[in-house]
């Protein structure tokens, strides 16, 4: 099993949950000393972690297929 | 605090994906060696965070918000100082007689250099010490988790336990390291945000330094005299105490975190698993502690912030980090938070429940019990130690709850065991006169030494029950010494000892003592695949931290 497979999905799920609450609940159970839509840039940085991690897995899986038919 | 129905998605999506990955490694376990040492078959990106994650523990991130809090920047020292040097020498110079002596364990790496009684004294006192680290983080995560969010102490404790048994019997020692990593980089992910909004909001680092006395924003200058910092200790017991005996007692013979780099694919990534282990660990403390000093800052602004108070009055520290995430996490990011405050403790017991069950089936249950049987029989046994092993940190938990100075008694023991071990393993590794009776008589004496220097010595009202000989200006500054007279207890009577007594011929100790093994060198690897360049960059960065924060 290649690691960066289920981490990169954990990420870009939870980066999705964030983006999600900060773009159409960005007031929803606001925290006391935040101004910024802190869900939102956390967010999209987990997402595009996610997806990096998933890029590399797939890259990775697709050169050893190449390698070895 | 309240979490929203979005965080406990979060928490519950983290759930499914650790036992999802401990489903998908349970068809990798065919024998005792994949269960308990990962088949030594581990990427090692993997191994090296693995390494920093067994030992980034409930107790530790919570610790280590609270005393930056407490003793500021000095904190830090905990990791530039306190780990990152032992780090490089455990890679460069103790992992290739780890791995190359085909050793299962650290015990079993002291059997095979000394004799049967050294493992022994080494394999019991680890066995006891994980068992009694992995209850007290699950007690400290559910008094937190009570306090915090008013869970019960009990479901906290029992359902997170569970999660932990679930993947480690089902995946061993693989499934505790790839959740490790995994749990790693959520709590990098989770704690991150609270840093950069909490120093933002103190006013960044020029704001905390122009807002706090200036021995908290400086790590080595005011160590001249235990008075003048707030950790109160001096620049020589820091760095032997802290920074030489017991940083290298716990980085380069510690069961729990050598295992992970024993569990690496081959030499080369077993002895790069600690240097590149340095690189994410000597910027952790931006994360875990700086949250901490900030929360101190901002207790002193007027913001509305300000630590809880103590049942027994002053402010209670280890809660920073969690009402700092009330103050600053909406909705889903607090899911994010307090899903990596979950996943630091399962990280940190998993990782001691794995060390516990290859040290008790291999050093004691297979060279004590029942020696000779089938590899099968020794399988079951690793799984069946498993579930004791998370029963026996589940009563070791509601032991502290019932006896509350049972944690500080048992950190002071742990102390005592720990301190005189590296003595031992640098004799052992780079000495081929010392001998086994040397070694095994240091070692005890060491601990003896500790111990006594506990009982006759007092800080903060602690140790002392013999006599007080002396005050120390804090308990730190007690454990520093403590650990540096057990050190040189156990080197001054290993060497005495061996001088009288026989060593083993250089042919026994082939691959076991420098001089006698072949150290690899890697000279066709990359440049970035070699110990010594790996390691100008890590000092190179090591070096401008210390200078920054001097």
């Amino acid at each position: 099993m290649d690691l960066r497979v289920p981490s990169g999905w954990f990420f870009t799920l939870v980066g999705l949950i964030l983006l999600g609450m900060g773009a159409f609940a960005p007031h929803m159970g606001a925290a006391p000393l935040t101004t910024e839509n802190v869900n939102l840039y956390s967010g999209a940085c987990m997402l595009v972690f996610g997806l990096f991690l998933l890029l590399m897995a797939w890259r990775a899986a697709h050169s050893a297929k190449g390698s070895n038919p | 605090m309240k979490l929203a129905p979005v965080d406990y998605v979060i928490l519950a999506l983290y759930f499914a994906f650790v036992l999802g990955i401990g489903w998908r490694l349970r068809k990798r376990i065919s024998s005792s060696g994949d269960f308990l040492m990962s088949g030594r078959s581990v990427p090692v990106w993997i191994t090296s965070l693995a390494f920093i994650a067994a030992n980034l523990g409930a107790v530790e991130l919570i610790g280590m918000a609270a005393s930056g809090a407490k003793y500021g920047i000095m904190t830090a020292h905990f990791y530039w100082l306190g780990a990152i040097p032992a780090m490089l020498f455990m890679g460069i110079f103790m992992m290739p007689f780890y791995y190359g002596s085909k050793a299962r364990s650290v015990p079993e790496y002291l059997k095979m250099r000394f004799d049967e009684k050294t493992r022994a004294f080494n394999a019991f006192s680890f066995a006891v010490m994980t068992i009694f680290s992995s209850g007290i983080s699950m007690y400290a995560l559910g008094l937190l988790l009570h306090l915090v969010l008013g869970w019960s102490f009990d479901v906290s404790v029992l359902a997170s336990a569970a999660i932990v048994l679930a993947y480690t019997f089902l995946g061993g020692l693989t499934s505790a390291i790839y959740n490790e990593v995994l749990q790693f980089l959520l709590i990098v992910m989770g704690f991150a945000p609270l840093a950069i909004l909490s120093v933002n909001k103190a006013g960044g680092w020029q704001g905390m330094v122009a807002r706090l006395p200036p021995n908290m924003t400086h790590a080595w200058s005011y160590m001249g005299s235990p008075t003048e910092n707030p950790m109160g200790v001096e620049i020589f017991g820091m760095v032997a105490g802290l920074g030489f005996v017991l940083s290298f007692g716990y980085w380069c013979t510690n069961f729990l975190v050598v295992q992970r780099a024993m569990a690496a694919d081959s030499m080369s990534a077993a002895r790069r698993t600690p240097l590149i282990g340095t690189l994410p660990k000597m910027f952790l403390p931006f994360i875990v502690i700086m949250p901490g000093i900030a929360a101190l800052v901002l207790s002193k602004m007027n913001l509305g912030y300000n630590f809880p108070l103590k049942a027994t009055g002053g402010p209670d520290y280890d809660q920073a980090l969690t009402t700092l995430m009330a103050q600053f996490y909406p909705a889903g990011l607090l899911g994010v938070g307090m899903t990596g405050l979950m996943a630091s403790f399962m990280s940190g017991m998993a990782g001691n429940v794995t060390a516990f069950n290859t040290v008790f089936t291999y050093d004691i249950y297979q060279s004590y019990i029942r020696p000779g049987a089938p590899d099968r029989h020794y399988l079951t046994v690793g799984r069946v130690t498993t579930v004791v092993g998370v029963l026996l940190s589940i009563a070791a938990a509601y032991l502290a709850t019932r006896y509350n100075n049972i944690m500080d008694l048992l950190q002071l023991v742990f102390g005592c065991v720990n301190a005189p071990l590296f003595a031992t393993f640098l004799l052992g590794m780079f000495w081929k006169r010392t001998t086994a009776h040397g070694a095994f008589s240091g070692l005890t004496l060491g601990t003896l030494a500790a111990v006594l220097t506990l009982s006759s010595t007092t800080a903060e009202g602690k140790g002392g029950w013999i006599a007080n000989l002396y005050t120390f200006p804090s308990q730190m500054a007690q454990n520093f010494w403590i650990a540096i007279i057990a050190f040189s207890v156990c080197l001054v009577i290993s060497v005495a000892v061996s001088m009288f007594t026989t060593p083993r011929t250089d042919k026994d100790m082939e691959g076991l003592v420098y001089g006698l093994t072949k150290v690899p060198h890697d000279a066709a690897a990359k440049w970035y695949q070699r110990p010594a360049p790996l390691t100008v960059i890590v000092v190179i960065l090591l070096l401008i931290l210390n200078i920054w924060f001097r």
